[in-house]
């Protein structure tokens, strides 16, 4: 009974098949067929990895070249038709770096420095004891389009409002080995007129370029235009070209609005893999207004008001620098000796009083400093510093010091100073500082300067 | 598998054929590809203008930035390198912000649109490669962590290919009358990779891209142990690099940074430990002396380190607990053997193979590191 129902059953089912399949045939066939389907298939599995695989070796090959069409392609449509099988030759796939996460992603490079100063003189003095959050600083940095980037320094001195230190765009591609850059900036003039505070190699600044262009760098409003100077040698040769209206600074004080211009060049040489040598040389053109001396003789005599100083007289400040450094290649954060000079020259057109007239003179000053540092081990560093510096509107008041640094960063992103200067003043400049007679002063300072955000350049 | 011993015993005569030819016709025919000047080629790295000379050949005229010698995260951007990229057709760089302190001061004065990022020069040979260590959070609490990842993936000689390719399409782009030389010598690179990788008797029999593929995969020691030709395992075939450490798969290393991830990966090492206690950080003495405890109780045996870093704290381990100290460079020029690409592979396998070899005492008997210094 069972038997016939299930050989009706595979009647009727042989007739449906064969009714649909016409090629299908007895049971016996079939199994005999599936062993053999079941051999392709193995069989395509091989074809199949064997395809992958030649198909990767064209992925990775050029389609160009393994393409008859470009090998036999005539020499003259050569580089087109080769480029065009380039393109037909997939790309590699992204990166698989973190996702674009949101808008944020075109932020400007942030980070953010101060220096905490703490400061003691050691014989008496007390105007300027004790620690300040000296200053702190706010970065951002970003290409604004392809052929332009923006930079921009703010920064917050302690208890005064806060104040753009730098700001600028500045070309990346111009023809011609030329860089244009349009903003506020800070002079070439020289190596130590470029830094930013937390980056200058001691606590302060060099006393001459405190003389010369006062607290703050000497800095521009204006244009800057930058060549790579062409050389058969292919020597790092650059000429930098400036014009803008200096901010402020004994040298450039002009309350009339007056326009400051500057040259420097400078050159680099590799006199082994181990050192490097540059040499720079600096002018700077300007105007500047009266001398603090011309106008309390103008306020004693009382003609205040009645014989008027021009506040135009010519001033012009010129610099020499040389920097030699020694960094061994398989040890340059461990070892490295650093020697750097600059010298300055000021000379500058004075106005003094001269019974009830203005005389007009010729002041020339210099000023200038040595610095050298020297590192024997990772993270430590120890600086000497000795300066010169003589003020642009004398001829005789003077200052003298030496300073020592020792300087630890635990890691990249801050470090932590210790220096000593001792400071010897002549009358006049002691004058300057209230006192009376030659002067010596000793000074203690702590600094520590940490910085977060983005991972910035080093600066050569 | 029969596929590709065959596809493979087929391509390479056909490929080396084609590369001779090649030099030949360049050679025959000095000016007509170079009529345009030779392309101007500036890498960052030793490894990565080893590769574009591979690829380059005589058609490119390379500047390598960064010495072999050098901590690579530590370069100088010299202004000197900015009279090089102001005239460079390309700029290769290793990507994944492992140059983000030295590459951009230089990019962004050599006044040379070519040579920034985005620009039609600019390649960063990390395109296409499988990165690892992407920190899911950024802290630099942690050390001097990489945002992208482990930007050190040339430890691992199947990114070379890939790097290959990236150099080989760029050359192409910035020098289309040598698209087909590129091509050739991008084969023949890759063709001399694979039997330094895996041994010519292997790539003999399974080729090269079946080995590339299940290597890429993870899955080459299953391939090698699975398939069997004339009653022996493959495995019995493997040669090269992955040979010579292939006896010391599983092995604990500690090395000095966190440099030597894709390297462990590729030849089944194990990273158990780190000198730095983070990336970027030098160690402490209670650091060293943690590591001292961790090695005497039997962490590891060999303490791989780097041309440019201190060796007092690894002179200092092995001291006192006996582990062999390897100076391994990371890259081609680290050492004066590690002429290329391929010489560094040798050398670093060979130093790295005799610092594991056991030799018969324990610590008892230290061995003094084969390094350099």
């Amino acid at each position: 009974m069972r038997k016939s129902v299930r050989r009706c059953g595979t009647v009727l089912f042989l007739a449906v098949v064969i009714a649909f399949l016409p090629l299908g045939t007895a049971r016996a066939e079939e199994s005999a067929e599936v062993a053999a389907l079941r051999q392709e298939v193995v069989a395509l599995r091989a074809e199949i990895e064997a395809l992958k695989a030649a198909m990767r070796e064209l992925q990775q090959g050029a389609a160009g070249a393994t393409s008859p069409a470009a090998e036999t392609a005539p020499p003259a449509a050569g580089a087109p038709s080769a480029a065009a099988g380039a393109a037909t030759a997939p790309p590699p796939l992204a990166p698989s770096a973190a996702p674009a996460r949101s808008a944020n992603v075109m932020n400007p490079a942030i980070s953010a420095v101060f220096q905490a100063i703490g400061q003691s003189f050691l014989d008496g003095r007390e105007d300027a004891n004790g620690f300040d959050l000296s200053e702190a600083e706010v970065a951002f940095e970003s290409t604004v389009d392809p052929y332009v980037k923006m930079n921009l320094y703010l920064t917050f001195p302690v208890d005064e409002s806060p104040e753009v230190e730098e700001g600028y765009a500045q070309t990346l591609a111009l023809p011609a080995g030329l860089q244009l850059k349009g903003g506020r900036f800070k002079e070439s003039f020289g190596k130590w007129n470029l830094l930013h505070t937390h980056a200058f190699p001691t606590v302060e600044r060099p006393d001459a370029l405190v003389n010369f262009f006062g607290e703050e760098s000497l800095t521009n409003d204006g244009l800057s235009l930058s060549w790579l100077i062409p050389n058969p040698a292919g020597l790092y040769l650059e000429s930098v070209t400036e014009a803008g209206t200096a901010r402020e600074g004994p040298s450039f004080n002009s309350e009339a609005r007056a326009l400051t211009w500057s040259q420097h060049l400078s050159a680099f040489f590799n006199p082994s893999d181990n050192a490097t040598l540059e040499f720079g040389l600096s002018g700077a053109f300007g105007q500047t207004g009266p001398t603090e001396t011309l106008l309390a003789d103008l306020d004693a005599a009382g003609l205040t008001g009645i014989l008027v100083p021009d506040e135009r007289t010519p001033s012009n400040v010129y610099g020499a620098d040389v920097t030699w450094k020694w960094k061994p290649l398989s040890a340059n954060t461990y070892r490295s000796l650093t020697a750097q000079a600059e010298v300055l020259r000021s000379r500058r057109h004075a106005q003094t009083l001269s019974g009830a007239s203005l005389d007009e003179e010729i002041l020339t000053s210099d000023g200038g400093y040595l610095y050298l540092e020297g590192q024997w081990i990772k993270r430590w560093k120890i600086g000497l510093r000795g300066d010169l510096a003589g003020f642009p509107d004398s001829e005789t008041d003077r200052t003298w010091s030496a300073a020592g640094v020792v300087k630890f960063a635990p890691s990249e992103f801050q470090e932590i100073r210790f220096q000593v200067k001792r400071t010897r003043l002549n009358p006049g400049a002691a004058a300057r500082a209230g006192g009376d007679g030659d002067q010596e002063d000793t000074q203690v300072f702590f600094e520590w300067i940490p910085i977060i955000g983005a991972h910035g350049a080093h600066k050569y | 598998m029969t596929c590709s011993v065959r596809s493979a015993s087929r391509t390479r005569p056909a490929a080396l054929l084609r590369v001779a030819s090649v030099l030949l016709a360049t050679a025959l025919l000095p000016g007509s590809a170079h009529a345009s000047g030779t392309v101007k080629v500036v890498a960052s790295l030793p490894n990565l203008g080893a590769i574009a000379r591979d690829i380059g050949g005589d058609r490119i005229d390379l500047t390598v930035i960064a010495s072999g010698v050098q901590d690579a995260h530590f370069v100088d951007p010299k202004p000197s390198y900015i009279v090089k990229l102001r005239a460079a057709d390309l700029l290769i760089v290793n990507g994944l912000d492992l140059e983000v302190g030295w590459i951009p001061p230089l990019t962004q004065g050599a006044r040379n649109g070519k040579v920034l990022p985005g620009g039609s020069g600019y390649v960063d040979a990390s395109t296409g490669i499988p990165v690892v260590e992407i920190p899911a959070g950024l802290n630099r609490a942690e050390g001097d962590v990489h945002p992208y990842g482990n930007p050190h993936y040339l430890g691992d000689p199947l990114n070379a290919l890939t790097v290959a390719t990236t150099i080989a399409e760029a050359l192409k782009k910035a020098d289309p009358a040598g698209a087909a030389a590129y091509d050739e010598r991008r084969k023949a690179f890759a063709a001399r990779l694979d039997q330094a990788l895996f041994g010519a008797s292997l790539v003999e029999l399974a080729g090269g891209s079946k080995l590339e593929r299940e290597a890429a995969a993870g899955t080459l020691d299953h391939f090698l142990d699975a398939t069997s030709i004339g009653g022996a395992p493959l495995r019995t075939r493997l040669g090269g690099w992955l040979g010579r450490l292939a006896p010391f798969r599983g092995r604990p290393v500690v090395t000095y940074h966190k440099d030597a991830s894709y390297f462990a990966a590729r030849f089944g090492l194990v990273v158990a430990d780190y000198v730095e206690p983070k990336p970027g950080i030098p160690p402490s003495a209670r650091h060293l002396e943690e590591l001292t405890e961790r090695l005497k109780h039997g962490e590891a045996r060999v303490i791989v380190t780097r041309p440019y870093v201190e060796h007092r704290s690894t002179d200092l381990l092995a001291q006192k607990t006996g582990v062999a100290v390897v100076t391994l460079p990371l890259e081609a020029g680290g050492d004066p053997k590690a002429t290329d690409y391929f010489a560094l592979f040798d050398l670093v396998t060979d130093r790295l193979a005799a610092a594991l070899a056991p030799t018969g005492a324990g610590p008892a008997a230290p061995k003094k590191g084969s390094g350099s210094r």
